[in-house]
């Protein structure tokens, strides 16, 4: 259990919606995979397509939703999708995700950091979506967001944690929780990104476009909570020769 | 003329008369007029004018 944005949550492990091959697999993750936290977007109704039915529909309503802003390209904009966001959720958790650049999709701290001292004036629960700036962290924690979330890799690479030893200072200097976002592509980069410290994970490529996206979530539900164990109770230091695990004495003389 | 999510429209009313012209769920929309978010319970009275900029947006999967 841990509290987040005036949450309980039991699962660290949040999920993206984005190129889910069915809407339905939300509510199957929900109760079979125990994801709690559902990502978001918003995007201009193409008016000449059949409408289907919007991906909220699909939510539990027990889930919680975090509206993302991507597709923003400059505060106002994230903004006004967050705005957007909770006006038709009801829901104030708003990830905030700015990008200029659509190559590596890498975020603009600059204006995460604009938009984000005037959402958490707005009162919403704010979660930047950062390039691992240990500065920006704190300037971020300082306006008071609810979280941080660096990146792990570009967005849909499936590298995994590219930047450790950029990570573990924010993990390590900012009080608010932590949750690696983007570029996890397995759920051994999950449970090295719990391993870390981290305080969540948000998964979306690495779930959705799995062959069975249910079955992936499963794995890295798994995952997330092995890798919190193991930070909660302590990892080991490496040694540089072997140190043997049965006794070193009384062997038999052949 | 009224621009619609940048389709061109002979459209005049109130939002809330668009929205079933176009038959849209609304439910799930949301909408801004020249930038600005008009609240679901404004669409009702909210005449539209000419040249004014509508956007009608939704919720989809995203990251």
């Amino acid at each position: 259990m841990f509290t987040i944005g005036g949450k309980t949550l039991k699962s660290r492990l949040f999920v993206g919606t984005g190129k889910l091959p069915d809407y339905t697999l939300i509510s199957k993750m929900y109760y079979e995979a125990k994801v709690e936290v559902f990502t978001v977007a918003v995007r201009r109704i193409g008016l000449n397509t059949k409408h289907e039915k919007s991906v909220l529909e699909f939510i539990p309503k027990e889930a919680v939703i975090m509206v993302n802003t991507s597709g923003a390209t400059n505060y106002k904009e994230a903004i006004k999708i967050a705005q957007i966001g909770r006006e038709l959720t009801s829901s104030d958790w708003v990830k905030v995700e700015i990008e200029k650049d659509t190559k590596y999709l890498f975020p603009d701290n600059y204006e995460t950091l604009k938009a984000c001292e005037i959402l958490v004036k707005e009162g919403f629960k704010v979660f930047p979506y950062i390039y691992p700036d240990l500065t920006i962290a704190k300037e971020l924690e300082q306006i008071g967001v609810t979280a941080v979330m660096p990146l792990a890799a570009p967005i849909g690479t499936n590298k995994g944690i590219g930047c450790e030893v950029l990570l573990k200072p924010i993990i390590a200097e900012v009080e608010i929780p932590v949750i690696i976002d983007a570029g996890i592509g397995r759920p051994s980069h999950a449970a090295q990104a719990m391993e870390l410290g981290a305080d969540a994970v948000l998964i979306n490529t690495a779930i959705a476009t799995a062959k069975d996206p249910l079955v992936m979530a499963l794995a890295f539900s798994k995952a997330v909570e092995a890798g919190r164990l193991a930070y909660e109770i302590g990892l080991l230091k490496e040694y540089e020769y072997a140190q043997a695990s049965s006794p070193l004495d009384d062997f038999i003389k052949g | 003329m009224l621009k619609v999510n940048d389709k061109e429209l002979n459209f005049t009313g109130s939002i809330k008369e668009l929205l079933d012209y176009l038959k849209l769920n609304q439910s799930s929309c949301a909408v801004l007029v020249n930038g600005e978010i008009i609240k679901r319970k404004d669409w009702e009275k909210y005449l539209l004018k000419n040249d004014d900029y509508v956007e009608i947006v939704s919720f989809v999967g995203g990251g």
